[in-house]
């Protein structure tokens, strides 16, 4: 697949087959007929639903295809596993092809604990769940008799969502049916279900990620999901889902030493990985356990090998559950890097104060803020003391060395 | 101290130049070069990091031809066919070589630029093991490195500079193109001399030391950050020119009053009425406080 | 090509110092911006240009020169360019097959001990092959060359050591600034706070520092000290480490900048047009 030195020294080489990925805006027209896929807004580019509709939004209308999306796993890993399942479900209800490995977990466990999608939900769904968020103008105009001035302010709308529905909802506490979950075409990689050869080829990378990277490609060639694969059958999408890499479990030492032996074997892996999804029409989910990882450059590397980078830190367990700033939601959100593929000015978030919480039917990210005091005697006390926890979460920036000086 | 140093008086030196990232050592390396030049000492220049066009560039004005470049800079590692100094040639019978290839009467002054490239390639002891040779080997006057200070452990930038007879860190200066140089200057007879002096170095690469007392290190720098007027450069007017000051004190402000008038006021003159309240059991008192509800 | 980066620096597509080694660098923040400029800027000044693309694949690059009113796949065709791209080549040794050795220019992927040789053989033989004038039969007459590299950090986590790539760029820069009088622009990114450079230094803060002592001016993006803002993306340091014409020793000047769709604003601190 890669083309030979020879032709990267010639200039008037033959246009490499890679002129025509999904990456560039001419052949958009051509790709645009795959279920469950929707070209950006911003670039062009092809987009596939997570399954979580806030975090679609908070990645710019959803991930581009070719890219890798990393989840720096809570410390109890229930919320990273849950974004990895929705993103799989979607992929059974739009019909793209899975490709999940796990070493912890067999991968048909995971598959089995797949949400069920709400499908007719859509008249339905809407009011029942977000009636007060919602911010069509003309049921509110009624309720503006007194305070009419306000009437034409922007209404506040804390959970991020973009205006055109993309992706489905899913209800967690039942499971998909099997029928359906059966209907997508899967493959697994189950790591002790793979002998590991001792493969002497490089020293480098571990011989678990290297039988993964073998068999991530075996797939996308064998089902055609090479872009330079011919163009004659209908294409699909090939969903990547790596559970919990870089644990103990891959045989990476990366969580239990300082300084760790394989320091540059995820990193290399992760490279190979966006070798293989820029030249196919594949989209991956990682997480990663990131907590147990110490060495905070070794982590800064692995981001910037991934496209999007977002982090969960769960309030369970930590003494913010307690806190009442925080008892509206499940977690913070953290975003650690937004993608730029093929443009130069990414979208940044408005702001990057996220909490997530995590309904029966929705996993929503949300603008962390107060909730509104709706009790009549106010106890001041504990208001100016939630005030100082806001100031200290929001206020100037998210985790920056203080506000020593403005800028402007 | 630092013109000391630049007069090179005492052979068989050894001197370095740490520097760091923030401020590069070159140019006083430069200066040194230029200075020991116009003493008509030969000078051999060990070139890792510079290129021979690129030092040349800069020492315009001197007399040349006594510089004598040796180019470990294209290629110092031997990767190419024709490696003209290699850094795994950094021994003393190779670089006693070199030096006596040209005849010259004085023993020569050897400049390494830089030993960081060297350290980054030999062990430490190696390199400290033949720079002491070199010293002591008679074959050159003195030695003058570059050494980049950040770029190696503490423990390897300390037994080089441990070797040394002079060391010279430099570091930016807090205004203009001033730097700071820390001197540390061992004389034979054991005697350690300190110093801490702002320089600058001018364009034909002559040092110009602009201030010595650095005794109160960073304090020195209180009286002058007073001495900045903040109303200096702004775009609209703070200061007061005498006639205007005495407009503005002439002026009444609302609510001040005269001393006459505050004491009229404060002393009630007699003849004013006043009046006088004694409450009884009846009047109708708010037990409750009015401003129960402030917690303040 | 962002236009008020050029007045900054003081270069036009026409006019550029020659023998020049770039540095961009950030910390916590993305420069990779400016690496689009410099590309955009060479094609224009009619430079041929080897581009060590290492972290996206070539149609990102081209997607976003096409913004910025170049072609890289016509610059390729004319022989203007020359593309390595990492991605493509790295597979072919990450997952060995029997049929395809690969490129030798990837090989220190099999073996990271044994450093950058490779890579710098194929800048210097396709460098210096067209400077003795393989292409000189065409019509058009090329400048300078030019080495871009993006990104050096990368090599670091594919477990080449930094003295490896502290060699590579030194020979890079004795072959294309010094020999061919041409210029280079390499981005070295690094992630952690400024305050822990005392001690064990990790790899790309040692990268970062030996990188400063060859190159003569570096670029170095980083957030605001102040936090995240959505109008303005962070501040850019500008530092020139050689001695200038006008004898200025090292000479520093920071902005405040914003990447726009296609460009990038710089302004001084404070002067950003959502706050005036």
């Amino acid at each position: 697949m890669a083309a030979p030195m020879s032709a990267v020294g010639k200039p008037s080489a033959e246009r490499s087959p890679f002129n025509t990925t999904s990456f560039q805006k001419k052949t958009r027209t051509k790709l645009i007929s795959i279920p469950g896929t929707r070209p950006s807004v911003q670039n062009g580019q092809l987009l596939v639903s997570t399954g979580v509709t806030s975090l679609d939004y908070l990645l710019g209308g959803g991930l581009a295809v070719g890219t890798v999306l990393l989840i720096e796993e809570d410390r109890y890993d229930s919320y990273s596993r849950m974004i990895l399942k929705y993103f799989l479900a979607e992929g059974v209800v739009c019909r793209h092809e899975l490709f999940v490995a796990a070493a912890q977990d067999n991968p048909d466990d995971i598959l089995q604990e797949l949400p069920a999608p709400i499908l007719d939900d859509i008249a339905i769904h809407k009011p029942v769940e977000q009636p007060r968020l919602s911010c069509e103008p003309q049921d509110s105009l009624d309720a503006m008799k007194i305070a009419w001035r306000y009437q034409n302010l922007p209404k506040v709308q804390s959970a991020l969502a973009s205006s055109s529905r993309f992706g489905h909802y899913y209800d967690v506490s039942k499971t998909m049916e099997p029928e359906i979950r059966q209907a997508a075409k899967c493959h697994h990689f189950y790591l002790p279900e793979h002998p590991t050869q001792s493969s002497p080829a490089h020293s480098t990378m571990l011989e678990s990620y290297s039988a993964l990277l073998k068999s991530l490609q075996e797939v996308i060639n064998r089902e055609g999901f090479d872009v330079a694969a011919p163009m004659s059958k209908s294409r699909n999408i090939l969903r990547i889902g790596l559970h919990s890499l870089g644990s103990a479990l891959w045989g990476d030492d990366l969580s239990c030493h300082d300084n760790p032996k394989n320091g540059h074997a995820l990193t290399t892996f992760l490279y190979g990985l966006r070798a293989l999804l820029r030249s196919s029409l594949s989209v991956a989910v990682v997480t990663l356990p990131s907590h147990l990882i110490q060495d905070r450059a070794l982590m800064g590397s692995i981001t910037r090998l991934c496209d999007n980078a977002i982090a969960l830190e769960s309030f369970k367990g930590s003494e913010r559950e307690t806190n009442p700033l925080y008892k509206d939601y499940h977690g913070l959100l953290h975003v650690r890097q937004v993608p730029h593929l093929n443009c130069l000015a990414s979208k940044l978030p408005d702001h990057k104060d996220l909490a997530f919480k995590l309904k029966r039917k929705q996993f929503s990210i949300e603008r962390l803020h107060l909730p509104p005091d709706l009790s009549e005697t106010v106890s001041r006390v504990s208001r100016g003391e939630l005030a100082g926890a806001a100031t200290v979460a929001s206020a100037c920036g998210s985790g920056s060395s203080g506000n020593k000086h403005l800028d402007f | 101290m630092l013109p000391e140093l630049l007069q090179g008086t005492d052979a068989g030196g050894f001197l370095i130049i740490q520097d760091s990232a923030s401020y590069s050592g070159r140019h006083l390396l430069k200066s040194f070069i230029n200075a020991a030049l116009n003493r008509e000492e030969a000078v051999h220049v060990l070139g890792f990091e510079v290129s021979e066009e690129e030092l040349k560039d800069g020492l315009k004005g001197s007399p040349v031809q006594r510089l004598h470049f040796h180019n470990a800079y294209s290629d110092p590692l031997g990767w190419t066919d024709q490696p003209a100094f290699t850094v795994h040639q950094f021994r003393l019978e190779e670089l006693t070589r070199l030096v006596k290839q040209t005849s010259h009467p004085k023993p020569a002054t050897l400049v390494i630029d830089s030993l960081s490239w060297i350290l980054r390639h030999l062990s430490p002891p190696a390199v400290c093991k033949t720079l002491q040779q070199l010293r002591k080997g008679g074959s050159v006057r003195a030695i003058i490195g570059l050494l980049h200070a950040d770029m190696h452990q503490r423990g390897t930038v300390g037994s080089v500079c441990h070797l040394a007879t002079s060391v010279i860190t430099v570091a930016p200066g807090m205004k203009g193109d001033g730097a700071v140089a820390k001197i540390t200057k061992r004389s034979k007879s054991g005697k350690v001399v300190l110093d801490e002096v702002i320089f600058s170095i001018k364009d034909d690469l002559t040092v110009v030391v602009q201030s010595k007392p650095s005794q109160l290190g960073p304090k020195q720098i209180d009286p002058e950050e007073q001495e900045t007027d903040p109303t200096a450069n702004l775009t609209f007017n703070l200061r007061l020119s005498n006639t205007e000051r005495e407009a503005k004190e002439k002026l009444a402000l609302p609510f001040v009053f005269s001393k006459e008038k505050k004491i009229a006021l404060l002393h009630s003159s007699p003849g004013s009425g006043r009046i006088l309240y004694e409450p009884d059991a009846n009047d109708d008192y708010d037990q409750e406080d009015p401003d129960d509800d402030l917690d303040v | 090509m962002f236009t008020e980066l050029n007045s900054i620096l003081n270069t036009t597509p026409d006019s550029f110092t020659q023998g020049e080694f770039v540095l961009l660098s950030d910390r916590q923040s993305d420069a990779s911006f400016l690496i689009h400029h410099f590309l955009s800027l060479y094609l224009r000044a009619r430079c041929r240009v080897w581009f060590v693309g290492l972290v996206q694949s070539f149609n990102h690059y081209s997607a976003i020169s096409q913004r910025l009113g170049v072609s890289l796949t016509q610059a390729k065709e004319k022989g203007q360019l020359v593309f390595l791209e990492g991605l493509k080549e790295s597979l072919s040794v990450l997952i060995p097959e029997d049929t395809d050795p690969g490129s030798q220019a990837m090989d220190f992927l099999r073996d990271p001990a044994v450093g950058l040789k490779s890579l710098y053989e194929f800048v210097r033989s396709s460098a210096t092959s067209s400077a003795v004038g393989k292409h000189e039969e065409a019509e058009e007459k090329w400048g300078p060359p030019v080495l871009l590299v993006d990104d050096l950090s990368v090599l670091l986590s594919l477990g080449v050591s930094v003295g490896a790539v502290l060699d590579f760029s030194h020979y890079c820069r004795a072959t294309v600034c010094s020999q061919l009088q041409g210029n280079m622009v390499m981005l070295s990114r690094c992630d952690g706070g400024e305050e822990e450079d005392d001690g064990d230094d990790e790899g790309s803060e040692r990268l970062l520092k030996g990188l400063t002592h060859q190159c003569s001016l570096t670029l170095h993006v980083q957030g605001l000290p102040t936090g995240y803002c959505r109008d303005i993306h962070g501040q850019v340091e500008v530092c020139w480490r050689r001695r200038q014409g006008d004898g200025h020793h090292t000479q520093k000047k920071l902005f405040q900048y914003k990447v726009h769709d296609k460009g990038a604003s710089f302004f001084a601190p404070g002067t950003s047009s959502a706050v005036l």
